[in-house]
């Protein structure tokens, strides 16, 4: 552990020196600085960036002018550059959600062909019934997410849609193209009407209502001699489906019906929520409403036209429900068929199309394909909704950037938490700062004592009692160097009380004409004692920084 | 008007905060600050804007978005680190003996002034005297007598800061902290806002101020504490701030 | 037209509805909850009511006084709404209500323990409705042209007398400072030492008896079932609105105004349109007064 040290001026016999001291180990005074900037991260191979697959060659030039018929939307949103090191050409597909949207549908599409045949009718029907939602659903979105309208009256104006639909085919006997065209007119009158109130009231208060409304719908229909309330709803419209066909026929054609009523619902809702109303309404989100109002963003108009045009399509959903099931039964207004769709929206996440569908998709898994369960997947879909409401903000699909956010904000906290005293300056700090040399000065300073703690031995302090002059070892002439360096605020130095016999240690206030304060009150009888008093002090005031 | 040597020597300060680090997310606004205040003091803390007097109330509170550090209010722990819920254990910090006066009025408008006082005296003890207690704080703020009956919503701006402060003095506390008594009003009304604090008697509580200020605190209280950038710098007993003043 | 029996239903109706109406009320303002659970809480305070009550049938001393037996009934109901209403708390509020998008996710919250809830009472009491005991035994009251038999009478009197307590209890207690308080600023309320988390279960607590004595007292007339909670669910959902959500006073009308409206309508134009007349008349309240009928009491400035 220790050397002995010798003392170089030994040779000329100089008076009072030390001829030799046990002096620690010599270590590298560079070691801390280096293990100060080596990293500490772990650095993974994918994962602190995103990361993009890149596929070599040519050819970003012509997906960028591969564009949809009749807008001017590339199909594939691609990025190509020179990687810088190899001077090739590579592409990066920066968004990748159309190809899981194309993936998903096409799977959708060739879905009739694929299922097996003891099932097959069960699934079907589950199949359709998930489109069907979906579309209503994505409407749903629409008006929840994108317009911020809290409304619950979406199955009410399906559902009334669907009796009125119902109604003009079985009474007057209208073919079943124009059920959807009915239903769509209903859908205007309703929508209009519902969107009055949505004017003057606010979040909850209109969430209230129009789960009022929808009762309304449903006490009226269920008393209503007219739309069945002996029959359990009313049934007997025309439909598109050929009643001459044979079943499984009569499902496939439902099935490819529905599908293209999602399609339609689908390209709504890219038409609203990626194009101009869309963008209005993002640019007044809740509680900041009216900082876009003073901007001139009419978002009041926009939601009310959003609604609009979200109950036509509702009522077009609902006239299509009445054609595909030749009728409209009460069940269409209960609360369990609110309940059930406001799952679907929360689970996948709202304001999402890709979470709508999901949600839909998991919640008639549960509630027609596994539907021997009985009761109880009514109570599971009930446990997986409170399950994602209490744990996740935004369902399914926001667990990714929920993830994110979470990961950010402890790394962040942690960082600004860590208490390193005297270190480093935190960006807080070092912004108020005036002179930048500061930051660099203390972490030099950090480093530097870090390394002079290592130093205090007994072995060095006893070095110093015996000699406090003259020439010492390396690591003793280290400290002293550090020591002597200290400004002149608050150092210590050593007053005469009386010549060769009292001495006392002050500090220096550093200020001309402002006298040192006494640090303390013990008197020592020999320079040489005073010396290694202020010595102790310097090293106790090192050792506690 | 300093702080008797016996009652530093009795030792048991009322509020000593250790290592305290607060902030909000990736900010940090309390950088590692030691305090330590004792009975019967008034104190100062003065700062410029946004350098953390506020945070540093709403950290002792408990309030802050994450905090670590000890804070100690009459010798229990109630601080530590805290890294989500803000707020949720203030209400145990209030117990222990913390009324906290927060800039801008935190008040409940539909309450009348009679109500909201007794809604300061919300621990058990000050619930039992509180009659006696809103006799003491009309005392501090006669105007408040003839309003009683008020809503609050109704008042003007110092009214409402009058109840807003007289409501933390209907606590049962040991330490009373008072954030910018003075912020947004005339001066002066806020400078008469000031002198009733300074005319309250403390007893063995005691009462920190943070103000932007200096003037309206100089030579009224026992210490000023100034705070840059989330740490406290420098601190002066008043009669040495006064004479710096002077000689300058 | 028996205009003295319309003015007695109405009575009673507005009574009960205040009843739901003032729960709703109260958990908005002071927790910031739309707690839709409420229904679910209605109708398992109603099973409550009758498992304790087919129970207390048999007791020797219950059967000698049959107004024992009703307010064992009664304060059973009362009792399970409130260990309902604790549950629901325990639920949807403790674990997000510092989170963000706090009153969307308590809504659905609220929504799902109804769904799951509903289903729990299904399976263990089965479809069936159960019917109440008498609560208020069977006598009659005649003030000339108005004649109040046993059950208004009671429902009046016993709701009357509870909320009558609460609002006493709201406005004198400490308890009650510390609700009042949470309602106006939450913030506030923590600073000066009020524990968020704590009132919140007084409150659910509170509301949920309010439900309890509501079931009991509507189960006279209707009976106890399941699904029976969503009736009064959207009846006390519109009286809270009409009134203005947070407002007793505002309740209070609200629920005489539509009591009215529903025993006239019934009596006039049939069953079938009370709820169709009774929206038109909220959205009437509403786009006058956004805020309810507590937008025309409260004249205390804002922020």
């Amino acid at each position: 552990m220790t050397t002995i040290w010798k003392n170089p001026h030994q040779v000329w016999h100089a008076a009072k020196a030390n001829p030799e001291a046990p002096t620690p180990d010599w270590t590298d005074p560079t070691e801390i600085w280096r293990k100060k900037r080596t990293s500490h991260a772990k650095l993974y191979k994918v994962g602190r960036l995103r990361y993009y697959h890149k596929w070599g060659g040519h050819g970003a030039k012509l997906w960028s002018r591969l564009r949809y018929w009749p807008t001017r939307r590339r199909v594939l949103d691609i990025r190509s550059e020179y990687n810088p090191k190899t001077q090739r050409v590579e592409k990066t597909i920066v968004d990748k959600r159309p190809i899981w949207w194309m993936m998903a549908l096409m799977a959708l599409a060739v879905l009739p062909m694929l299922t097996p045949g003891e099932v097959a009718n069960t699934l079907l029907g589950a199949a359709t019934i998930f489109l069907i939602y979906s579309a209503i659903n994505l409407c749903w979105t629409l008006v929840i997410g994108t317009a911020g309208i809290f409304s619950l009256a979406t199955m009410a104006v399906v559902g009334a849609a669907a009796y009125a639909a119902a109604g003009t085919s079985v009474f007057w006997g209208w073919p079943w193209w124009t059920m959807p065209l009915s239903g769509a007119a209903l859908g205007l009158v309703m929508g209009v009407i519902i969107a009055l109130p949505a004017i003057r009231l606010d979040g909850f208060y209109y969430a209230l209502l129009t789960l009022g409304l929808n009762e309304l719908c449903r006490v009226y229909v269920i008393q209503s001699k007219t739309f069945g309330s002996a029959t359990g709803g009313l049934y007997g419209a025309d439909s598109f489906i050929p009643q001459s066909a044979s079943q499984s026929t009569q499902l496939i054609i439902g099935y490819y019906g529905s599908f293209v009523v999602l399609l339609a619902a689908l390209l709504l809702f890219r038409l609203v929520n990626g194009r101009r109303l869309g963008r209005i309404l993002r640019m007044a989100p809740e509680k900041r409403e009216a900082f876009a109002e003073a901007a001139g963003v009419d978002y009041r108009k926009a939601r009310i036209h959003v609604f609009i045009i979200t109950s036509i399509a509702l009522g077009a959903i609902g006239g299509y429900y009445a054609s595909y099931f030749r009728g409209a039964s009460p069940s269409l207004f209960s609360f369990d068929t609110v309940l059930l769709g406001l799952a679907m929206l929360v689970i996948g996440g709202l304001g999402r199309a890709e979470g709508a569908v999901l949600g839909t998709l998991i919640v008639v898994f549960f509630d027609k394909v596994l539907i021997d369960l009985g009761a109880l997947r009514l109570v599971i879909i009930g446990l997986i909704m409170l399950f994602v409401v209490l744990f996740l903000r935004r369902g399914l699909f926001g667990i990714k950037e929920q993830f994110r956010t979470w990961r950010d904000k402890k790394k962040s906290e942690h960082r600004s938490a860590r208490a390193e005293k005297g270190g480093e300056m935190l960006p807080e700090e070092a912004t108020e700062t005036e002179d930048k040399d500061e930051l660099y000065l203390r972490r030099f300073d950090k480093l530097t004592r870090d390394y002079l703690k290592t130093l205090v031995t007994d072995e060095v302090i006893e070095e110093h009692r015996r000699s406090p002059l003259g020439q010492h070892s390396e690591a003793l002439e280290r400290l002293l160097i550090y020591f002597r360096r200290q400004p002149q605020v608050d150092k210590y130095a050593i007053t005469v009380i009386e010549p060769f016999k009292s001495y006392r240690i002050v500090a220096l206030s550093g200020h001309r004409g402002v006298a040192p304060r006494v640090v303390e009150e013990k008197v020592y009888t020999s320079i040489h004692d005073a010396y290694h008093g202020v010595f102790m002090r310097r090293v106790q005031d090192l050792l506690e920084s | 008007m300093t702080v008797s040597q016996e009652q530093v020597a009795r030792g048991e300060p009322i509020l000593s905060v250790n290592g305290l680090s607060a902030g909000y997310g990736p900010m940090r606004v309390i950088h590692d600050l030691d305090l330590i205040i004792h009975p019967g003091e008034r104190v100062g803390i003065v700062g410029l804007n946004g350098h953390g007097k506020s945070t540093l109330f709403l950290a002792i509170a408990g309030l802050t978005g994450w905090q670590r550090g000890s804070i100690k209010l009459s010798g229990h722990e109630v601080g530590g680190t805290r890294s989500q819920g803000p707020g949720r254990h203030t209400h145990k910090v209030v117990r222990r003996g913390l009324a906290l006066m927060p800039q801008g009025d935190e008040i409940f408008h539909g309450l009348t002034v009679e109500e909201h006082l007794d809604s300061g005296a919300f621990t058990p003890k000050a619930w039992r005297e509180r009659a006696t207690r809103k006799e003491g704080v009309l005392q501090v703020f006669p105007p408040l007598r003839k309003l009683m009956q008020t809503p609050v919503g109704r008042l003007s701006g110092g009214e409402r800061r009058m109840v807003s402060l007289g409501r933390g003095l209907m606590a049962d506390a040991s330490l009373f902290l008072v954030d910018e008594p003075s912020l947004g009003l005339a001066p002066k009304i806020g400078k008469s806002v000031m002198e009733a604090l300074f005319a309250i008697e403390l007893g063995s509580s005691a009462m920190v101020i943070a103000e932007q200020n200096v003037a309206l605190l100089e030579g009224r209280v026992d210490r000023i504490i100034g705070m840059h950038v989330g740490k406290l710098k420098g601190e002066a007993s008043a009669s040495l701030a006064q004479h710096n003043r002077r000689e300058a | 037209m028996d205009f003295g029996f319309i003015f007695i239903t109405a009575i009673t109706l507005a009574c009960i509805y205040g009843t739901l109406a003032i729960g709703i009320s109260i958990t908005w303002s002071s927790l910031g909850l739309v707690n839709m659970a409420y229904g679910f809480t209605f109708s398992a305070a109603g099973f409550g009511a009758w498992y304790v009550g087919r129970l207390a049938q048999d007791l020797p001393l219950v059967a000698d006084y049959p107004l024992l037996l009703g307010a064992i009934v009664i304060a059973a109901g009362i009792v399970t709404g409130a260990l309902v209403g604790v549950m629901v708390c325990a639920l949807a509020f403790i674990p997000i209500h510092d989170k963000p998008e706090f009153t969307v996710r308590g809504l659905i919250a609220t929504l799902a323990i109804s769904l799951i809830g509903t289903q729990v009472l299904l399976y263990m009491f089965g479809p069936r409705a159960k019917p109440l005991p008498t609560l208020f035994g069977d006598w009659k009251v005649s003030f000339g042209d108005i004649v109040i038999t046993a059950d208004k009478g009671g429902s009046i009197m016993a709701s009357i007398v509870l909320l009558t307590l609460t609002l006493r209890w709201m406005t004198h207690s400490r308890r009650g400072l510390e609700i009042r308080a949470m309602m106006m600023n939450p913030h506030a309320a923590s600073l000066v030492g009020i524990g968020v988390r704590r009132t919140g279960f007084y409150v659910m607590a509170l509301t949920g008896g309010l439900a309890g004595l509501a079931s009991v007292l509507l189960s006279q007339t209707y009976f106890v079932s399941p699904f029976a909670g969503l009736t009064p669910l959207i009846k006390g959902l519109s009286v809270a609105l009409c009134g203005g959500l947070g407002s007793v006073q505002g309740a209070v009308i609200a629920a005489v105004i539509l009591g009215f409206n529903e025993a006239l309508t019934a009596s006039f134009l049939g069953g079938q349109y009370v709820l169709i007349t009774q929206f038109l008349l909220i959205i009437a309240i509403i786009l006058v007064r956004p805020r309810g009928i507590a937008g025309i009491l409260d004249r205390a400035r804002e922020a």
